[in-house]
């Protein structure tokens, strides 16, 4: 294996954590057990299940719509690196989705996607 | 930008509705243009009042059918008024209650994207408040309500099973969603001791005491005393309501 095909196996692993950690966290602060280990939808009684720094991301990109993380910063007053870093949480947990539109990354609420 | 307020309650029966009518005729009395729906879909109740009827209404924009400039229609009766109001309804025949008791999660995440779509159109086209006049209790139309909302003005009633509920809803969904609220204590009588104004033993600020008046109960369904007689016990509390939401909102 060279050295390249290891980093990325070292970045595919870091994700996979990462996930599981989410759902470890959302599992821990709901009584709410998620079919498939993914919630499917983000509907208002999950938004309050979540912990609090992502229900503040997610309920401000409710009122937005659709937002870049410098847009979420702008409103909840946080650096720009922490909203990407909420909101990503928020797309490997099935409840936000990710477009590109030219050079930026627009997230909004999911819709059942389960992914 | 425009502001939303949910008129909530802990239960039924608080006198959510009157207050929610006479709240958005407060606004309309100083110039505002109001829209004020009934989101209380599985009891609906404001098309009982003195509104125009129609034959369109909420759960078509909840549903995603059309826009709420579709579903909502103006009460000309405030044309010497120096502000407009619009007035919109939940289906109140039984089978769309029905319906609309059986829609599941999925329904509900696309409901609240399309209340916060119609805030978004109302506000472009004029609106400078938007009253959601919500079911009572937890359930997912009334916190859909309430998560759309700007500030949440509670109405509920000084006895204890009131009082612990609201509480409740205070703690496990006004603070999780950081939504500024005030409550407002309705018919109360003199010799209880949590008849008060101010902030409560428990830290909960309460916006107004309104003593127990048969006459506002009588009627309110022909007249809106915040309009026919503002000096009204109820219609000043109302008012004191209005500069203390004013105040909140003007202060973030």
């Amino acid at each position: 294996m060279t050295i390249d095909n290891s980093n990325e196996e070292i970045v595919r692993l870091l994700k996979e954590i990462s996930g599981k950690l989410d759902r470890i966290l959302m599992q821990g602060s709901s009584n709410i057990e998620p079919e498939n280990g993914i919630f499917e939808v983000l509907d208002v009684m999950t938004l309050l299940t979540l912990p609090d720094h992502l229900r503040e991301t997610a309920t401000s990109l409710f009122e937005l719509g659709s937002a870049t993380a410098e847009d979420l910063a702008k409103k909840t007053h946080k650096e720009r690196a922490v909203e990407s870093n909420y909101l990503n949480q928020l797309v490997r947990m099935g409840h936000v989705v990710k477009n590109r539109s030219g050079r930026k990354v627009y997230f909004s609420i999911g819709e059942g996607l389960g992914k | 930008m425009g502001i939303t307020i949910a008129v909530h309650s802990s239960k039924g029966g608080s006198g959510k509705t009157s207050f929610a009518i006479n709240l958005a005729f407060a606004y309309v009395s100083e110039g505002k243009n109001v829209c004020l729906v009934d989101a209380d879909l599985k009891a609906p109740s404001l098309f009982n009042y003195m509104f125009p009827d129609s034959e369109r209404w909420l759960n078509d924009v909840l549903e995603g059918r059309c826009g709420i400039r579709d579903a909502i229609l103006e009460v000309e009766d405030t044309n010497t008024l120096p502000g407009s109001l619009c007035v919109g309804y939940c289906n109140p025949e039984i089978e769309s209650v029905r319906e609309m008791s059986g829609k599941d999660r999925k329904w509900q995440a696309k409901a609240l994207k399309n209340i916060m779509n119609a805030k978004k159109e109302l506000f472009s086209s004029g609106t400078d408040v938007l009253i959601i006049d919500t079911g009572p209790g937890v359930d997912f139309t009334s916190v859909n309500a309430i998560a759309a909302a700007d500030y949440v003005v509670m109405v509920t009633k000084p006895d204890k099973s009131h009082q612990k509920y609201m509480e409740q809803v205070i703690e496990g969904i006004y603070i999780p969603l950081t939504k500024p609220y005030g409550v407002i204590m309705n018919k109360c009588h003199s010799n209880s001791p949590m008849s008060i104004s101010g902030v409560n033993e428990s830290g909960v600020p309460v916006l107004a005491s309104i003593p127990c008046l048969c006459d506002v109960a009588i009627r309110g369904d022909t007249e809106v005393l915040t309009i026919s007689e503002p000096d009204h016990p109820f219609s000043k509390a109302v008012f004191t309501v209005v500069g203390a939401i004013d105040e909140c909102l003007s202060g973030e």
